[in-house]
């Protein structure tokens, strides 16, 4: 009994050394991890990544009796998910490379904490991570394929930006077309009012029952009811309508000549 | 940390069984917000239709060399859109013509881009001239835009007629800079440079008599 008890001193004191040893390191840990893990990530979680792996992981089919003949996907999905993985990081490639040297700067003079730096350097090491990762994947599919699925992944992605430009130009159609509506418009009024104010000879009225149904399209909308000769092309037929209508009060002087309405536009104009 | 490489987010993907196409599955939430996965899924599966098309083993060829037969269906259209031009049919010379850029955009993505750019710098410049043939100014100006976009250095007709455009449609300080900007990237002594240059008269005479009458 005594021995029992001289000898739970020493296991009580070891005790209570290992636990608070123990409790001191756990939490020291967690803490710690937790520090890492609350430095956010450089990028947003890679979409194109998390599919490819989502495609990856879809079950087969459970009603496939040949089990080695159906794969959940085929696999030229598979290919077409690795390419738009492999477009996503030359993208964050590319801006990891060229952000790397004004951190530096900006490190160098203490204008940006650590944890800035550190969360960089963690988002170089799981890139480099990531492009070794496809390439092994791609050389899975189709040896060889490894050398080449950035060079393409890398034309896609400048093919999308240039066609996005292209396409952001071609959207600027619309309003431009409006603006020259208008704005052609509010021309041809002053050029009635000229023409008004040069002759109020025996062409004046049917001039003057013209230019009130011409000069209120300077609202877009009720230009359409202006067509009257539409022309081939489609949408801005609401514009050579109204042209044709500048034709006619010129054609007056000089009939039979519809057919170049064009050049007389030209010299209406200027 | 060490296999953070392994940790991904799950997507409830589905395949549509006879058209290949993935698709989100409708009943679950998921991590990021859905509209961004679809959108991701519809270009994987535009993606996957331009692979599946392709020779087997199914991979994008390396971007060197090209294969031939766009380029040569393209050729074919710009150069019956520009007998049409020449005939003055306008309106079908424009039509030809967007057709050739339809094509043209519709490369696939892993061809080079400076094909499709110098291509596509060639078709709109012309679709720009056919639009001012039919005075559809405004049409010719985002047309010489998208031209001069596409290949900036040597497109000095494409600069040209953006300025023209401009200048007919009375924007006479856009034309100038438009003018400015072609005249950086054409040498001073070149033909170009000299139609540029005259056309800049133009523009400075317009903007003189936009002034006074203003």
């Amino acid at each position: 009994m005594v021995n029992w008890l001289s000898l739970a001193v020493p296991f009580a004191y070891l005790g209570v050394l290992i636990g608070s040893l123990a409790t001191f390191s756990s939490l020291y840990r967690k803490r710690k991890a937790q520090k890492a893990y609350s430095l956010e990530p450089w990028f947003p979680a890679h979409l194109q990544r998390d599919i490819y792996f989502s495609l990856l992981h879809i079950d087969p089919p459970a009603t496939s009796s040949k089990e080695k003949k159906a794969p959940a996907v085929p696999e030229s999905v598979l290919k077409a998910a690795l390419l738009r993985r492999a477009e996503e990081d030359i993208k964050r490639v590319l801006a990891l490379r060229s952000q790397k040297q004004a951190l530096g700067v900006l490190l160098q003079r203490g204008s940006v904490g650590d944890d800035l730096w550190q969360r960089f350097q963690r988002a170089e090491k799981e890139m480099e991570d990531e492009v070794r990762d496809v390439v092994s994947e791609a050389n899975a599919y189709v040896p060889g394929w490894g050398q080449t699925i950035f060079q393409s992944a890398n034309e896609m992605m400048n093919n999308t930006l240039y066609r996005e430009r292209i396409a952001e130009q071609q959207a600027k159609l619309d309003e431009e077309r409006q603006w020259w509506e208008k704005r052609r418009a509010s021309i041809k009024e002053g050029f009635m009012k000229e023409l008004d104010a040069e002759d109020s000879t025996s062409t004046a009225p049917p001039q003057k029952t013209e230019a009130p149904a011409d000069t209120t399209p300077t609202t877009t909308s009720s230009s359409t009811p202006a067509i009257k000769t539409p022309e081939s092309s489609g949408a801005p037929s609401s514009v050579t309508g109204s042209d044709d209508d500048a034709v006619l009060v010129e054609a007056d002087e000089q009939p039979g000549s519809p057919a170049s309405p064009s050049k007389k536009k030209k010299k209406g104009k200027k | 940390m060490a296999d953070s490489i392994d940790i991904y987010n799950q997507y409830p993907l589905v395949l549509d069984p006879t058209s290949k196409a993935i698709n989100l599955s409708s009943q679950t939430t998921t991590p990021a917000s859905a509209s961004t996965v679809t959108t991701e899924l519809t270009e994987l599966n535009a993606l996957h239709r331009g692979l599946i098309s392709l020779d087997p083993p199914n991979i994008p060829p390396p971007p060197l060399p090209i294969n031939p037969k766009r380029s040569a269906q393209i050729t074919k259209l710009r150069d019956s859109a520009n007998t049409a031009y020449r005939k003055n049919n306008h309106a079908e010379a424009v039509r030809l013509y967007t057709y050739a850029i339809e094509m043209g955009i519709a490369r696939p993505g892993w061809e080079p881009m400076s094909l499709a750019r110098e291509e596509l710098a060639g078709l709109f410049a012309n679709r720009a001239q056919a639009y001012m043939a039919q005075q559809a100014w405004p049409e010719g100006l985002v047309d010489a835009k998208c031209s001069v976009e596409s290949k900036p250095v040597g497109n000095v007709k494409a600069w040209w007629r953006a300025g023209k455009c401009l200048a007919e449609m009375g924007r006479w300080d856009e034309a100038q800079v438009a003018i400015d900007k072609g005249l950086e990237f054409e040498p001073r002594n070149g033909e170009g440079a000299k139609e540029l240059l005259s056309l800049m008269e133009e523009v400075k005479e317009g903007m003189k008599r936009a002034n006074s009458s203003a």
